[in-house]
């Protein structure tokens, strides 16, 4: 293989943008092809997993992809993707878009973003020597070992992984745009099971990101995996009715995540969302909800500068006061709407849109809702909605409704019982006009940025 | 060291041999047990239609190497899309170097070398070019998109897409595996939204096939978007169902997902190494009631998680899970089998080369018993009718879970109001001896399945089934 794109078959160390710019002007000098835009990315990853303390698999992985896209003649756009960055891969990749362009949509025709060439946040991400496999392998041991210490019901940790990764997108056009983005990530989960004599097996989990493997809040993992697990040991079925029900950080940022078409200019246009094009200004929530997007936070780990489309990553509020505000927008979506990109964008013959990282949290000067509110300090039960799962099944986006089963615990005098098996259910637009008020600050995730949520009058649905 | 380059050539095929001879030599030499090495090649092609506008067209084609290292029950695996002489030795070398090995020019490997290649993608070879074209796939979806039309009210959203696979692979082990196969998945899915004032109801189907050419241009548009249009129609207007205990009818097709759900993946043989299986020692022993036979199997011409091979080279093959309700196999794969003494299944599968293959399903199903669905609903009181299944998941405690896309009162032994925004919840070892009734009518349909070594194609089915009891999530 004629490597055109890496800087080096032996070390696989990144991309060339300005080899790849060559060759790409090139091949399309030679197909005809005057106007294109690239989306490229190479990465290096290296993971663990262990099992009683033994390795149990070690993976390592070098990624590369290409998404091609041009513009033909009549001006419709065809796209291809291709993992080949040989120079006979990207022949082929080029070829392949500019047969593509002739089914082109002439009524939604992508453009270059007006913003490809504008200037870039600086972001703060220490690129970070891998440490290496074997090294990943004893500091997962020794955090596995110390997880089953923590308490004797805990028997395995069946759910695993310490993982570290080096990265680099570019974004390229014709015109003459050239992104580049390089990172070091690392990632470690662990996820317990424990089981007493004569009850059934219970789980839970914790994820820390950062940087690189040695700046990860390991000890922090497995205080959070251990506490959460062990929490669920004293179990009970619950009764099915109506609670109120108070969402962890992630567990509410997991269901603004699933309807997410709410704020997505491109499923407004595609008649999918729960808004549509005049929904801005309209209150959507409780007057005091605020709820932005904001990939810049320092808190998102991996965050990225640029969008699919080249366009810089900003701060922008969905909601403020309970009113939408904006739109996600790609370069196509925001030209129909007549505003800038936000840089929410993917690459493609149609373009997706999707949102970055979420702050949610009371809107200043509002109050935040009911103040003081203390879920061990009510005066009626209280579910405490730890983690939601199979959203991909239990969310209906365009419905807007939602029927999940839940980890969690049942809160009656103060005193918290794991609940054994329940589902939740109901319609986000009625969830975020039922939200009582916040409890506690804001708490970083990987998601987003959200304090605990209260919600009355949800459906809960147990085996009692 | 690698002393052949692999051939400059558009085919994984024999030509391979003297290169990947080298490779497993080397990794043998350097104190590995086994060496196992998988290529491919993929063409993909996405296409959506939306209303009346073809709006995306998505064509992607890649190719790389995954290569894992025994030594004992350890591996170490590496992916590549690098094939290169020497991006395929820096693979190996990695994955040897996670094991503590090191290769070696000079220490003897104990390899023979491989046999002649089990070809089984001959008479596949023109498969790609077989498949309907751009002009021919994009016309086939505005029909199924003009079909909706015709035969929707309310409809706010039409989408049509299409998705074409083709897998061309190659998996050489140093214990004298060797084989080739091409696969060949196609599906074409329809999707509406209706809304009528404060009523909305989204439906879709997806309809797949594997190693059929002609798949699309054999699709029946009108009669899939019949059924989409009508089970919008009926949704739309639902009430929202009650929630609580109660016996549930799950209809034939998709509704298997509730045993690949809630049984299916705790048979496998990765949950028995984590485990995370409430199973792994009731070989034997009666698990489900005696009305359940449950088969994976690999075999059943053009389903969709059908295949000539695994990913570890294996041949499929039927495979009985469960007969009579007594546990008999469970599914596994080459480290399955290593770590759990469980015999491989044919069973090694996984989403392309950046994954190690794992034990996973194929076609799997309950198998058809003596009733007729008429009398599954008349045995029950006041249950649920689960017409048609969304998708689901299962815990590592063995908690599953899926969502009812249609469903219909049952009272009084017949079907009565459509109810909608059901999630059955449940535990394998407690909803397996509640399926009591199981009907005449076994179908499968296609689905993906998302796992340890990514997302694959697989069948679910049954018969109409009867579970005494279960719990429904719901308002």
């Amino acid at each position: 293989m004629s490597s055109t794109a890496t800087t080096s078959t032996e070390t696989n160390a990144g991309l060339n943008a300005e080899a790849l710019r060559h060759s790409l002007e090139q091949i399309a000098a030679a197909n005809g092809i005057s106007r294109w835009d690239l989306g490229a990315a190479c990465s290096t990853d290296l993971s663990v997993q262990v099992d009683r303390g033994e390795a149990k698999q070690m993976k390592g992985a070098q990624r590369s992809s290409i998404t091609v896209r041009v513009w033909n003649d009549q001006g419709l756009v065809g796209v291809t993707s291709t993992s080949d960055l040989s120079a006979a891969g990207l022949e082929r990749a080029l070829s392949g878009a500019k047969e593509a362009s002739a089914f082109g949509n002439a009524d939604d025709i992508p453009a270059f973003s007006p913003l490809a060439t504008a200037p870039l946040a600086q972001l703060d991400q220490p690129i970070h020597a891998p440490q290496g496999i074997l090294r990943l392998l004893d500091t997962l041991k020794g955090a596995e070992q110390d997880l089953l210490s923590r308490h004797e019901a805990i028997s395995t940790v069946p759910y695993n992984g310490l993982a570290e990764r080096s990265s680099e997108r570019i974004y390229l056009n014709s015109d003459g745009a050239c992104r580049q983005q390089k990172l070091s990530t690392a990632s470690l989960y662990l996820y317990a099971r424990a089981e007493e004599s004569g009850r059934k097996p219970r789980s839970a989990g914790a994820v820390r990101l950062a940087y690189g493997a040695g700046d990860l809040d390991i000890a922090g993992c497995i205080n959070e995996a251990a506490e959460r697990t062990i929490s669920h040991l004293n179990y009970a079925p619950i009764s099915t009715g109506r609670y109120i029900c108070v969402f962890s950080p992630e567990a509410f940022l997991d269901l603004i995540g699933a309807f997410s078409n709410l704020f997505n200019a491109r499923s407004v246009l595609d008649g999918v969302s729960l808004s549509n094009r005049e929904s801005i200004g309209e209150s959507l929530a409780v007057p005091f909800l605020d709820l932005h997007d904001n990939g810049l936070h320092p808190a998102n780990i991996g965050a990225s500068a640029f969008d699919g489309e080249g366009t810089p990553t900003k701060r922008l509020a969905l909601l403020e006061g309970g009113v939408l505000r904006n739109f996600l927008h790609s370069e196509a979506t925001a030209r129909a709407f007549g505003v800038a990109p936000t840089g929410h964008a993917g690459l493609g013959a149609k373009v997706s849109v999707g949102p970055d990282w979420f702050e949610i949290g009371p809107t200043p000067g509002s109050g935040g809702g009911q103040g003081g509110l203390d879920r061990f300090n009510a005066g009626e039960p209280i579910v405490w909605i730890d983690s939601l799962s199979a959203l991909h099944a239990g969310v209906k986006a365009s419905q807007g409704s939602f029927s999940l089963p839940f980890d969690g615990w049942l809160i009656q005098n103060g005193e918290p019982r794991s609940i054994e098996a329940a589902t939740v259910a109901g319609d986000i637009r009625q969830v975020l006009k039922a939200i009582v008020g916040f409890e506690g600050e804001a708490k970083v995730t990987p998601d987003g940025l959200c304090p605990m949520v209260w919600v009355e009058g949800l459906s809960v649905t147990g085996e009692a | 060291m690698i002393a052949t380059a692999p051939p400059d050539t558009g085919s994984l095929d024999s030509r391979w041999t003297p290169a990947l001879e080298d490779l497993l030599a080397c990794g043998r030499s350097a104190g590995a047990d086994l060496v196992e090495i998988f290529l491919e090649r993929t063409d993909h092609l996405g296409v959506l239609a939306e209303q009346d506008t073809i709006t995306s067209v998505t064509p992607a084609f890649g190719m790389g190497a995954g290569i894992r290292v025994f030594r004992g029950h350890r591996d170490g695996f590496v992916s590549t899309n690098d094939l290169s002489p020497s991006g395929l030795r820096r693979a190996l070398e990695q994955a040897l170097g996670m094991l503590g090995l090191e290769a070696s020019l000079h220490s003897s490997s104990g390899f023979e070398g491989l046999p002649n290649l089990r070809d089984f993608a001959t008479s596949k070879l023109d498969w790609l070019q077989r498949c309907p074209q751009l002009t021919e796939a994009t016309a086939r979806l505005l029909e199924g998109t003009d079909q909706l039309q015709k035969h929707g009210k309310h409809l706010q959203a039409r989408r049509g897409s299409y998705a074409r696979d083709w897998q061309e692979v190659l998996v050489a082990a140093s214990d004298g595996t060797f084989g080739r196969d091409i696969r060949l998945h196609q599906s074409v899915g329809l999707n509406v939204l209706a809304a009528d004032g404060e009523h909305r109801a989204g439906v879709g189907r997806r309809y797949g096939t594997s190693d059929q050419p002609d798949d699309l241009r054999r699709w029946n548009a009108t009669a899939s978007a019949a059924e989409v249009c009508t089970s919008a129609g009926t949704m739309l207007y639902a009430d929202y169902v009650e929630a609580g205990q109660m016996p549930a009818v799950l209809a034939n097709r998709f509704g298997g997902v509730i045993f690949h759900e809630a049984c299916g993946h705790l048979l496998e043989t990765t949950q028995v190494e984590r485990g995370t299986t409430p199973f792994a020692e009731q070989v034997g022993e009666l698990i489900a009631h005696e009305a359940v036979t449950a088969i994976d199997e690999g075999l059943t011409g053009g389903a969709f998680g059908s295949l000539s091979m695994d990913d570890e080279g294996m041949e499929a093959q039927r495979t009985v899970l469960i007969e009579n309700g007594v546990l008999k196999r469970f599914i596994s794969d080459r480290a399955g089998e290593l770590r759990t003494g469980h015999a491989r299944t044919g069973s090694g599968r996984r989403q392309s080369h950046t994954f190690a293959a794992a034990s996973r399903m194929r076609n799997t199903y309950i198998a058809a018993g003596p009733h007729t669905p008429d009398q599954l609903i008349a045995s029950v009181d006041r249950g649920l009718y689960c017409k048609s299944m969304g998708g689901g998941s299962v815990g590592p405690t063995g908690q599953f879970n899926f969502a009812v896309e249609e469903a219909y009162l049952i009272e009084n032994g017949e079907l009565t109001k459509p109810v909608k925004g059901a999630t059955l919840i449940g535990e394998a070892k407690e909803v397996m001896p509640r399926i009591s009734m199981c009907a005449n009518d076994l179908e499968l349909a296609a689905g993906f399945c998302g796992s340890v070594s990514g997302s694959i194609f697989v069948t679910v089915g049954q018969p109409h089934i009867k579970v005494d009891s279960i719990t429904v999530g719901g308002r």
